[in-house]
């Protein structure tokens, strides 16, 4: 009897702690390396825009089609002044689990920064680095700006934050459905989790883009103070 | 050293891990940390990132990939 007790009692001690151990580990530990990783994945890209591009020779000129984001790795920073002056994040291609642990994912299946059709990106609300934990404060109005390292992209926020559920793909087509949106264009959706720390729902925001400079023309009006 | 097992001693599965550490009282719990430390490395670099997503916290799209 008392080795059953005994048992019993260092057993629920130990699942006590590991179970401790894993929300210190959700709550704390997976933002303080996403932190780590996304800051890592930013310099990555400032690394790449820093090297000397080759020349645009007059047979390539027309700028007709971009080449296709490689999948996992990142190709633009986001800001959005609304989530903070110092809120930037960078933008992977790809929505799968480990893409979005290094930051926010781009739906491979739609269009491309600042082309014809629906930009759509993902990212978490909760843990990780939290990238999207101010979701609900996005207004109509506010900017969400991108850069890829040679343009600005400033997209202005129509419609949102929209409460959906996680089966309604029509929100990232490229004339998303109940966003208002008639005739086709340059839109852009965010898609988060809804609640907080939950699955149940999902939030969207629309946007439509605004203007575009290129970065030699410094940072858009959005992003000044 | 009593080679009994863990749920046959007197005090328990911690207890039967400490009579079998080798050295003083000292040495005993520097290694006991020591083990501590290698468990919770195991559990945050291994075991947490597989049951992670297993959580809701992930489903963050609307086409579940």
């Amino acid at each position: 009897m008392r080795v059953i007790v005994r048992t019993l009692s260092e057993l629920c001690i130990t699942v006590g702690s590991v179970i401790v151990l894993f929300v210190v580990y959700v709550l704390f530990w997976t933002g303080v390396r996403a932190d780590d990783v996304m800051d890592d994945q930013i310099d990555l890209l400032r690394k790449e825009w820093s090297k000397p591009r080759p020349p645009a020779d007059g047979t390539s000129a027309s700028p007709a089609r971009p080449a296709p984001y490689a999948k996992g790795k990142p190709f633009a920073i986001m800001y959005i002044p609304r989530l903070g002056f110092t809120w930037n994040k960078p933008v992977l291609e790809g929505t799968g689990t480990g893409t979005l642990k290094k930051g926010l994912g781009h739906y491979a299946e739609t269009a491309q920064l600042g082309q014809k059709g629906n930009f759509a990106v993902a990212g978490h609300r909760r843990t990780y680095g939290d990238p999207f934990k101010d979701f609900p404060q996005l207004r109509r109005g506010d900017a969400v700006v991108l850069t890829d390292g040679t343009t600005w992209f400033t997209y202005r926020i129509d419609k949102g934050p929209y409460k959906t559920v996680p089966s309604d793909i029509e929100v990232i087509d490229p004339v998303p459905r109940t966003s208002g949106y008639t005739r086709s264009g340059r839109y852009l959706t965010l898609t988060t989790c809804e609640p907080e720390w939950g699955h149940s729902h999902r939030l969207i925001v629309w946007a439509h883009l605004d203007s575009t400079q290129p970065v030699e023309a410094g940072k858009p009006e959005a992003l000044r103070r | 050293m009593g080679l009994v097992p863990w749920y046959d001693g007197r005090d328990g599965m911690y207890g039967w891990i400490w009579r079998h550490l080798p050295g003083n009282t000292w040495v005993r719990a520097l290694i006991s940390l020591v083990l501590v430390v290698a468990v919770v490395y195991v559990l945050f670099q291994y075991v947490f990132p597989w049951a992670e997503p297993l959580l809701p916290f992930n489903d963050v799209t609307v086409d579940n990939q």
